[in-house]
């Protein structure tokens, strides 16, 4: 079954390297990735699709979500897991919109 | 994708580190870091990439060093640099505090590459500083070039290549924060030799911006158990006849040792725990079965199979505990999990009740409304169970043969250190008859290289151990293969002056390849016979200075000789020519059930035991 992914992502060195790297290491095969800039330079949208079932599904979304770089990520079409809403929460609460960097 | 730059959020009051504003050398931040960190030791090798950071220490030792001539960040310098890696790991594992290791680029980097893997699989928190070559020459295929970021990325908890020497000092105060926190892990801080001689004005506080990171970590250490999860975890325990705790490495790593004895003792509960677990609850407590899993006991096992609820805390079902899934804890009719890692939670095993949380906390509030509601079930069948299992099941091993058997080494050592002895090894058999045989009674005590198995760990870790506790009594328990793998460090001891013991359980040869040869490979022993070989390990400690060095093959020299051996002030090394074709046992195979686990010739196993005692099938008890 097809799964797409949707990945937010610090543009840090080596990062999209780290979670194409983590999808190769746990046998997880990438139909298509896309990267694409957000309205924040210092973060990027991923896009992914994988197939697989939906423990495999389950399984790397939890485990991107490990990914210090990751933002957030939510397969897109089932439930937000509790840690990326976390992350997105947080994220947009800790944002000044007068600012283009990401506070902390 | 570029690299952004970033600035550190300026969060403090500028004058709030006494060298806020200070003009500082990439190199001398660096170690300015690691002082404000309590880093009290580092392990590392030298080299042309990481020649400034070295100097920043020696600097920093010859101006605080102390009336005793004592330096404050002593550096140790191992024989190769996964030495120093493992060194890091057994100073963390033994202190719960992050071990750091510092080497060079290309070679240096890569030889960590093992005890990085090492301490991600087994959960240690380390830093680990490579040097690496100028940004100008980064992807030029350098003199000493290695894909650091590329290599560590996929084996460490996080990497970081610092390309912008401003953002150094934010990287690696983050990088200690990342490997300590939430499940703990290996961090590699990649340093280009420009950054480490860029000149820099000292912050004293700032940290890099990892908003998910934090977030996620937050959420997770925020998480607390409500009235409803207790209420319904309570719900579960009392329909429950034979509860068991599984507990993991997780109870160490999260500092719950404490909170796990007041929950068993509030209630009543058994343990049983992994081999990363040992040490989490004292193995001598009435309610404790040691460990279960492909090596463990046998009444353990049993247990398993005859629990009918399991709660595992800090604890991932791998395979060498759930080799078959599906068949673990067969009656188990409720399984309750706690860990702080969202990934682990049914990864496996399917769970029925689940927390994802601080496990101190989660342990010390389910004992807190257990209390309040005056719940204490009613276990006594359970506990007169489990007691017969482990009298009927107990561990043993041939006291009749003439050749030393290698369990009753341990047996003699723990007869004398009762339990409180820090203890470090290989892998292999040696490995499992020590985890089998020795008492832990409390934790950090058991360093052992559990998920990635990596022979040549004992040695080195023991240095870093006695380094992270001089006062204690390190044993490293070795094996002929393992031992060679990190020869080298035998050095590293006399050097340093360590008091620690070296046991070497000679069987020539790699004895737990030879054991699953004899079972699964018609005994066509491939490669692990090494009994020609011509190491005289003894002239080989000898030369590296210890002092006190013996072979030992006479059976009824065992307890004198241990106690000689254990009472020499200084590093002692012992090599015990054992039972060649002495087998570990119990033995769950790979893949199998607990129910089909093979006792040997020397444990009785439930078949045995009802066979005796005539007694009914043990089917029918339940
Ligand atoms: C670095 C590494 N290489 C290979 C193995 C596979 N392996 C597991 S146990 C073992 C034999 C270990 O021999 P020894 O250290 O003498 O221990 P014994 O089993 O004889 O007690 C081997 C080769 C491993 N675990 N680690
Ligand atoms: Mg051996």
């Amino acid at each position: 079954m097809k799964h797409t992914l949707s990945i937010l992502l610090q543009n840090e060195a080596g990062a999209l390297a780290r979670v194409a790297g983590l999808f190769a290491a746990r046998h997880v095969n990438i139909d298509t990735l896309t990267v694409a800039p957000t309205h924040e330079p210092a973060m990027s949208h991923l896009t992914v699709v994988i197939h697989g079932s939906d423990a495999t599904l389950e399984q790397i979304v939890r485990q991107t979500g490990k990914l210090v770089d990751v933002i957030s990520v939510r397969s897109l079409g089932l439930l937000c897991d509790a840690a990326s809403l976390a992350g997105e929460a947080a994220y947009a609460s800790s944002r000044d919109p007068a600012d283009d960097r990401v506070a902390v | 994708m570029t690299a952004m730059p970033q600035t550190a959020a300026a969060t403090h009051a500028p004058d709030c580190h006494p060298l806020a504003g200070r003009a500082m050398s990439g190199a001398d931040v660096v170690v300015q870091v690691l002082v404000d960190e309590g880093v009290d030791v580092l392990f590392g090798y030298s080299g042309g990439a990481i020649l400034p950071v070295y100097d920043a220490v020696f600097r920093y030792n010859a101006r605080h060093r102390g009336a005793d001539g004592r330096e404050p960040m002593p550096l140790v310098v191992p024989a190769n640099e996964q030495g120093a890696g493992f060194m890091a790991s057994g100073y963390a594992r033994a202190s719960g505090k992050v071990g750091v290791a510092i080497v060079t680029s290309g070679p240096g980097a890569t030889n960590t590459v093992t005890p990085v893997r090492d301490a991600m699989a087994d959960s240690v928190p380390l830093v680990v500083i490579c040097g690496q070559v100028p940004t100008s020459a980064l992807g030029s295929d350098a003199f000493q070039e290695a894909p650091v970021s590329n290599i560590m990325g996929a084996c460490a908890k996080h990497v970081f290549l610092v390309t912008e020497a401003e953002q150094l000092e934010a990287t690696l105060r983050t990088a200690f924060e990342i490997a300590r926190s939430g499940r703990p892990g290996p961090v590699v801080v990649d340093i280009p030799k420009n950054v480490q001689n860029a000149e820099l004005r000292f912050d004293g506080t700032s940290r890099l911006p990892i908003p998910g990171y934090r977030a996620r970590l937050r959420a997770v250490e925020n998480a607390r158990l409500g009235d409803d999860d207790c209420a319904s975890f309570f719900a579960a325990l009392a329909q429950a006849e034979r509860p068991l705790i599984y507990a993991g490495g997780g109870v160490i790593a999260a500092g719950a040792a404490p909170a796990l004895a007041a929950f068993v003792d509030a209630f009543g509960l058994p343990v049983t725990t992994t081999l990363m677990g040992l040490g989490g609850i004292d193995t001598t407590h009435p309610l404790a079965l040691h460990m279960l899993g492909m090596h463990g006991t046998a009444y353990a096992n049993y247990a398993v199979e005859d629990c009918d609820c399991l709660i595992a805390l800090g604890a991932r079902f791998d395979d060498r505990v759930a080799g078959a899934p599906g068949k673990f804890a067969p009656r188990a009719r409720f399984i309750a999990q706690i860990d702080i890692d969202p990934a682990e939670i049914g990864k496996v095993k399917r769970v029925d009740w689940q927390h994802v949380g601080p496990l101190a906390a989660a342990l010390e509030r389910l004992t807190r409304y257990g209390r309040a509601h005056g719940i204490r079930p009613m276990l006594q069948d359970w506990h007169a169970h489990v007691a017969q299992l482990k009298r009927d099941h107990a561990m043993n091993h041939d006291r009749a043969s003439p050749l030393i058997q290698p369990q009753a080494v341990i047996e003699a050592i723990n007869r004398v250190t009762q339990g409180r002895a820090i203890v470090s090894t290989g892998v292999g058999q040696h490995q499992m008859w020590a985890a089998q045989y020795f008492d832990f009674r409390a934790p950090r005590q058991w360093l052992t290289s559990g998920s990635m198995g990596t022979m040549g760990f004992g040695l080195p870790a023991a240095i870093g151990a006695q380094f992270a506790r001089p006062d204690a009594l390190v044993i490293d328990i070795d094996g002929d293969g393992s031992i060679r793998m990190n020869l080298g460090e035998m050095e590293t001891v006399t050097t340093y002056g360590l008091p620690l013991k070296v046991v070497l359980l000679n069987n020539g040869g790699d004895g737990m390849v030879r054991q699953w040869q004899k079972l699964y490979f018609g005994q066509r022993f491939s490669a692990s016979d090494k009994s020609l070989r011509r190491k005289d390990f003894i002239k080989a400690a000898e030369a590296d200075g210890f002092a006190w060095a013996r072979r030992l093959d006479d059976k009824a020299a065992l307890e004198s000789t241990i106690a000689e051996f254990l009472a020499f002030e200084g590093p002692a090394f012992l090599e015990v020519v054992i039972d060649p074709e002495a087998g570990v046992y119990p033995m769950v195979g790979p893949g199998a059930s607990y129910a089909q686990m093979v006792t040997g010739d020397f444990i009785a196993s439930r078949a045995a035991v009802a066979k005796a005692t005539e007694a009914a099938p043990v089917d029918s008890m339940f």
